[in-house]
């Protein structure tokens, strides 16, 4: 009966014009925002921190859930079958949606047929650092050593992680067979670049920003296409590498069929928080660069990194059951 | 003098009145969540991060250590009264926390879990006071070779010292590295024994396969046999608090728990895993009555409990001196802190003094609440038994259920419980015993992921395992202890590790 309604309430509003009276229903609820990885990573931290702003901008609480578990796709492929009301949205990412798809040979989601795209909510940079006595100052230089000692390796998150494929489009690029070293999340890879177990980490800016600035590790170059504000003395790896550009990034998706006008009050929102002035603080701190797309710029986001990382992966020859 | 000085800032921040009442409420939270079996600190944690938005940076973080080192404490009550460990630390708890309940000495096995882990917690504490900075750097001085080495040591003290039957044991510890391997392969990406259901993909749940192994199948145990056993540990409860014996036989385990917990907790990644399982192992080796070990021995919980509870305090050393995280509870401190705005790295120490050693002296005031909390709270847990099992059992099971799947999410995770529930059963009646089977699922994934990264870094080359020095010590004391057992007049005096009760 409530849908029923519901749906003569939609039909008039649109045929009369008036989008307000479905607009004004959408959210009567609590939203959950299923975050694909285990809290406390950057993904999280992201998703808290616009979760909050963005359910005061709807007026109702959004629910933080944690669904962690094969690099992201169990939350992502959850949401995916979620019903498309927008009271189940995702906190995607670069491996929910451009490098899962490519790499997973058995495919639990479309990231373009299975979502509709809310927001492109930040963009964050990752880092090229090495552990200070390995005798490297400049991106060339780590070239240069790379060429000569083929032992030399580099520690990543784990395998067909964006820092692993940072590390794999390098390689590529630059002509070096750097070995890769993954392991279990950022921390413990972080700990072996730290103790000069392995000399060399591709990791997330903001968790290697700390150790940085405190110069426990020797920043080479950011992997974004210009230098991120928050570092503006580290190079990024274009000035030595033309064209090398990769990047975290974090949007916001609902399941497909979800109603426009839905989409439209989640977009508003989201985009609302990203212009708040305690969020655009803290994602500085966080090194995170705001975007705050329109639906349609992300629908075109993903299918431009869908396309850029389909070579590299190809060619790291990467590739999970 | 420093120290002082900085200690002395760390208590002003720590009892001021808001800090005060944070402290209590995390310590009496851990306390509560310890006491459900299956909830454990990481999922209590996650779901209160939200939360600490609002607090200020150390009112928060010391609220959510308290949540950590409260559930350590809270955790070895229903191991000891219900054989249900709901951390990896606490299942050792259980192998005597156990038998002493069932011998109605359920109050002297708590009150010597309290005792002790308050003697560990406080001395750890200032362990990491004075200590933090050059102990963090013998903790980097850890890769992979020396890993490996460290599961090589645990791995053969488990085989050698278990229960009787050593080829039982032994198969139980391959049981155990079996299914720790189920789960994606890290460095090819290839899942294995996941039987194309993706929710395995990360591997088994630690707590799912513990809950199931002691918790499901003790209550299996218990329902055959209902209204016999357990009225046992109630009627014969003798006192409440140990005797002055008692306090003689827990003094040496209690210092040695002591010692090896602070030094394996500062291990991030696996060290304070082992921590409980060695101070057992030694307290039996080193005990004039091993034959009392699994049968409800008071140096089988004083040690371990110490052990455990000195590891937890000690894996905050990486965490504030490198802002490294040494288990996932910590991982979710670093995410509450970078929330907070503070990033997370050796700078903490010189940029935000007054949250360090805040921090620090809140983790003794907040160990000293839990003792003060929980020592008159024991009368009250040993009634607990006094509950009719068949009230008991449901609320046990529910509570689990609850517990487990709030760790992922993942519904995968209760037929795990299941499944290991049944396992847990069989192997009763077929008298394996469980903990070594726990050890080696704990171990076995550890020990690949760094023999393998040892090899990759070495470039092939397993003379790394040798030529490194803290490695080859590592493999050297493995050596010397198989050699002792396999000697066969020591053999004689092989004890049991691992006894599981033997009704």
């Amino acid at each position: 009966m409530y849908s029923f309604t519901r749906r003569v309430a939609l039909g008039m509003a649109l045929a009369v014009g008036v989008a307000g009276a479905a607009l004004a229903e959408f959210p009567d609820r609590q939203v959950t925002l299923v975050i694909p990885f285990a809290a406390g990573g950057s993904t999280d931290v992201v998703g808290r921190i616009v979760a909050d702003k963005m359910g005061e901008n709807l007026g109702q609480q959004i629910i933080v859930q944690n669904v962690g578990g094969a690099g992201g796709s169990l939350g992502a492929g959850q949401v995916a079958q979620a019903d498309p009301d927008g009271y189940t949205i995702l906190m995607g990412t670069v491996a929910t949606h451009a490098l899962n798809p490519l790499i997973l040979k058995q495919k639990p989601y479309d990231p373009v047929e299975d979502f509709a795209p809310i927001s492109l909510l930040v963009l964050v940079p990752n880092v090229l650092a090495v552990n200070p006595e390995l005798p490297v100052n400049t991106v060339q230089e780590l070239i240069d050593l790379a060429k000569s000692d083929p032992s030399l390796a580099y520690a990543s998150s784990g395998n067909g992680t964006p820092l692993h494929l940072s590390g794999a489009l390098f390689n590529s690029m630059a002509g070096t067979e750097i070995t890769h070293i993954p392991y279990k999340g950022s921390g413990p890879a972080l700990t072996d670049v730290l103790g000069n177990q392995v000399p060399v980490i591709f990791d997330n800016l903001p968790s290697a920003s700390g150790h940085i600035q405190s110069g426990q590790l020797r920043a080479l170059g950011v992997t974004t296409a210009e230098r991120a504000p928050s570092f503006p003395d580290v190079p990024a790896i274009a000035e030595t590498l033309p064209g090398y550009e990769t990047y975290t990034w974090n949007a916001l998706f609902a399941p497909a069929g979800t109603p426009p006008e839905v989409v439209a009050r989640l977009n508003e929102a989201a985009v609302a928080a990203m212009q708040d002035p305690a969020v655009i603080e803290r994602m500085a701190e966080f090194s995170a660069q705001i975007v705050g797309s329109t639906p349609e710029e992300l629908a075109e986001h993903v299918s431009a990194e869908m396309a850029k990382w389909e070579p590299v992966v190809t060619e790291a020859n990467v590739s999970l059951d | 003098m420093e120290l002082l000085s900085n200690l002395a800032l760390g208590f002003s921040v720590a009892t001021s009145l808001e800090n005060l009442m944070f402290c209590l409420i995390g310590a009496l939270l851990g306390t509560l969540i310890g006491v459900l079996p299956g909830i454990g600190a990481t999922a209590t944690i996650a779901m209160l991060l939200p939360i600490t938005f609002q607090l200020e940076p150390v009112s928060s973080l010391i609220m959510l250590a308290g949540i950590y080192y409260g559930a350590q404490y809270g955790g070895s009550t229903t191991a000891i009264l219900l054989n249900l460990p709901g951390e990896s630390s606490s299942a050792v708890t259980a192998l005597d926390g156990y038998q002493m309940a069932r011998k109605g000495r359920a109050g002297v096995a708590l009150a010597v879990a309290a005792l002790g882990s308050f003697f560990a917690g406080s001395v750890s504490t200032l362990l990491v006071a004075i200590f933090a900075p050059p102990l963090t750097a013998i903790a980097l001085k850890f890769g992979s070779a020396e890993y490996f080495s460290l599961m090589v040591l645990g791995l053969v003290m488990s085989i050698v010292l278990a229960h009787g039957s050593i080829v039982k044991a032994m198969a139980m510890v391959v049981l155990g590295l079996l299914l720790g391997c189920v789960g994606t392969d890290i460095y090819t990406g290839a899942p294995r024994f996941t039987m194309g259901i993706t929710n395995y993909a990360d591997g088994l749940n630690f707590v799912a396969l513990a809950v199931g192994v002691f918790g499901i199948a003790e209550i299996l145990r218990n329902l055959e046999d209902e209204g016999g056993e357990r009225e046992v540990m109630t009627k014969n409860v003798t006192n409440l608090m140990p005797t002055r014996k008692d306090f003689r036989d827990m003094v040496g385990p209690v210092l040695r728990g002591t010692g090896l917990g602070s030094l394996l907790g500062i291990l991030p990644g696996g060290g304070a895993i082992l921590a409980s399982f060695a101070s057992y192992t030694v307290e039996k080796k080193l005990s004039k009555h091993p034959e009392e070990f699994g049968k409800g021995a008071i140096a089988g919980v004083a040690g371990p409990e110490s052990a455990n509870n000195a590891g937890a305090q000690t894996s905050f050393i990486p965490l504030l001196t490198l802002g490294i995280p040494a288990n996932p509870v910590m991982a979710l401190m670093i995410g509450a802190m970078i929330i907070q705005g503070i990033v997370p790295g050796p700078n903490v120490v010189s940029e935000q003094p007054d949250l360090f050693w805040g921090i620090i002296a809140s983790m003794w005031i907040g160990n000293l609440m839990l003792v003060v909390l929980n020592l008159p709270l024991i009368g009250l847990w040993v009634r607990l038994l006094t509950v009719p099992y068949y009230i008991l059992f449901p609320i046990i099971m529910a509570m689990c259920s609850i517990g487990v799947y709030s760790v992922n999410s993942n519904v995968y995770d209760l037929y795990a419980v299941a499944f290991f529930g049944f396992l847990g059963y069989v192997m009763y009646k077929l008298r394996f015993e469980p903990a070594p089977l726990l050890l080696g699922f704990v171990l076995g994934p550890l020990l690949e992921e760094n023999l393998r990264r040892a090899m990759i870094l070495s470039r092939g080359d397993p003379t790394t395992f040798v030529t490194r020095p803290i490695s080859l010590t590592l493999l050297l004391m493995s050596l010397a202890v198989l050699i002792v057992v396999f000697l066969p007049a020591i053999r004689k005096s092989r004890d049991e590790v691992f006894v599981e009760s033997e009704g």
